[in-house]
């Protein structure tokens, strides 16, 4: 449940929890909102969904800050969190919250999503072409860097079953990839990149 | 190189130059100005979707959970209060959890949880009609032991919000289970109560559906949604400043124009408004123009 509707915080008075409370949460902010902001953007399509899943997803940490473990580990348990999130999200339910209004509206001016040309676009169009699942999996090693003990306590699963999925996702991946160079592609040909058709 | 990494959208240090520190800053005030509630489980892994036959438990929740919901509280009858609040059917290695009364305390559905020796925590929320008897949320912890839960979908038989017709209505518990669950399922709303979660106010089965309400007027929205006995009980706007704003519906003129809408309760909606046609995302604030450095050294490049 993600009790962020709009306008709901609005109505909330000042402040609530000890200043402990609140000094640990910023830790935890501070340390982690860079990784959040990039591993959210880099799976969505819309900034300001973007900024309202990191908002959901800080939300979280705030509530359940007991569960939040320290260190390198709570960008962890912030990524599993981020991951729900998004999972609502892209169940369509959108939770377009006044938390992060502006955070969405900077978002809005500075990011735009990438469109890629010739190998690249083969690359992401077999990328996309994968399940969830394996798209997941990929993207925490290759996008956030993780090594396989991180994915697992990501996905909270073991690290031998991220070892064995990841090396079926690898091998789907590349039948993918393979496929997509095997298309033809004549459009390449006559379209020059960023010139005229 | 991994040739995914290739196709990373953007690095974290791109991203965190995005934003400025104001607008962190920002966000961490709102959130931590939010009230804290208890939340005893930890959110260690996400299940939904999984596709698995639809069995009794599905059948029942669509049957009990889908249909008219607005006057009462949903359409599934609400029992005395002395009924059992869950019902538990085992077949084969798993166990079919069926909600009898979706308003029960929920202290008395951990209880009869407790009863058949599960640690599960569930949880019904006021949903917009659409969400109404499906999955809003199942996390569960407990390393090997906290895997195995399963939802039951009915492909097609719902919508959530964005058109996804997946519709996860029940979960199922493998005989044995261990682990520690919490599970949220979207309920009908009592009059006048609101909701929790909600789909796009235009999604099948909510009250605007059908409607072409972008960019027009507030008062020819508030027109044909009165045609469909639709109360607008609150409007929220957007200042030049960034920051969300509710407004009564004496402080928004005719004259604005409709963005957006949000299911706000049962027959209620929320607009989202503004002077201009089109609405007008406000910059950057010019007082927060230096960008943060990503605050990780330890974070990897992607």
């Amino acid at each position: 449940m993600w009790p962020v509707s709009k306008g709901a915080t609005l109505r909330y008075p000042q402040p609530a929890g000890p200043d402990e409370r609140r000094h640990r949460f910023e830790e935890v902010y501070a340390a982690n909102h860079g990784p959040i902001l990039g591993y959210v953007l880099r799976r969505t399509q819309s900034p300001h969904d973007a900024a309202d899943v990191i908002a959901e997803t800080f939300l979280t940490a705030w509530r359940r800050l007991d569960d939040v473990p320290s260190g390198d580990e709570a960008r962890l348990w912030l990524y599993g969190a981020a991951r729900r999130v998004l999972a609502n999200h892209h169940r369509g339910e959108r939770r377009r919250s006044v938390l992060s209004d502006r955070l969405g509206a900077e978002l809005t001016g500075a990011y735009l999503m990438p469109e890629y040309t010739g190998e690249l676009a083969e690359i992401a169009a077999a990328f996309r072409g994968l399940p969830e699942a394996d798209r997941e999996l990929l993207a925490l090693i290759a996008w956030e860097g993780l090594d396989h003990g991180q994915v697992a306590a990501v996905l909270g699963c073991s690290r031998n079953a991220v070892r064995i999925r990841l090396h079926r996702a690898r091998r789907r991946f590349a039948d993918m990839l393979a496929r997509h160079q095997a298309l033809p592609q004549p459009t390449r040909a006559h379209i020059t990149n960023g010139g005229p058709a | 190189m991994n040739p995914i990494s290739r196709i990373s959208p953007v690095s974290d240090a791109d991203a965190a130059r995005m934003v400025s520190d104001a607008a962190l800053a920002d966000l961490a005030e709102r959130i931590t100005s939010s009230p804290v509630r208890a939340a005893p489980a930890r959110p260690r892994r996400w299940l939904f979707g999984i596709p698995l036959a639809a069995g009794l438990a599905a059948a029942v929740l669509i049957a009990t959970s889908i249909g008219h919901p607005g006057a009462k509280v949903g359409p599934l009858g609400v029992g005395p209060a002395s009924a059992q609040a869950l019902v538990f059917e085992k077949h084969g290695r798993y166990i079919d959890v069926l909600v009898r009364n979706p308003v029960a305390d929920p202290r008395r559905y951990r209880a009869e949880f407790k009863a058949h020796g599960l640690d599960i925590t569930l949880s019904l929320v006021p949903a917009s009609p659409s969400l109404v008897g499906t999955l809003v949320e199942m996390s569960n912890s407990g390393g090997a032991d906290g895997r195995g839960l399963k939802t039951i979908t009915a492909v097609g038989k719902c919508w959530t919000g964005g058109g996804g017709s997946i519709c996860p209505v029940g979960v199922r518990v493998p005989v044995g289970f261990r682990g520690q669950a919490d599970i949220t399922f979207g309920r009908a709303a009592r009059p006048g109560e609101r909701y929790e979660t909600t789909a796009p106010a235009d999604a099948r089965g909510e009250v605007m559906y059908g409607l072409h309400f972008h960019h027009r007027t507030v008062a020819a929205v508030l027109a044909v949604l009165r045609k469909r006995h639709v109360t607008v009980p609150v409007f929220h706007y957007t200042t030049a400043k960034g920051i969300g704003e509710l407004l009564p519906p004496s402080r928004v003129p005719a004259t604005w124009h409709v963005y957006d809408a949000d299911p706000w309760a049962p027959h209620q909606v929320m607009l989202w408004v503004g002077p201009g046609r089109v609405e007008v995302m406000p910059a950057a604030s010019p007082d927060s123009p230096v960008p943060s450095p990503s605050p990780t050294s330890s974070w990897p490049a992607s």
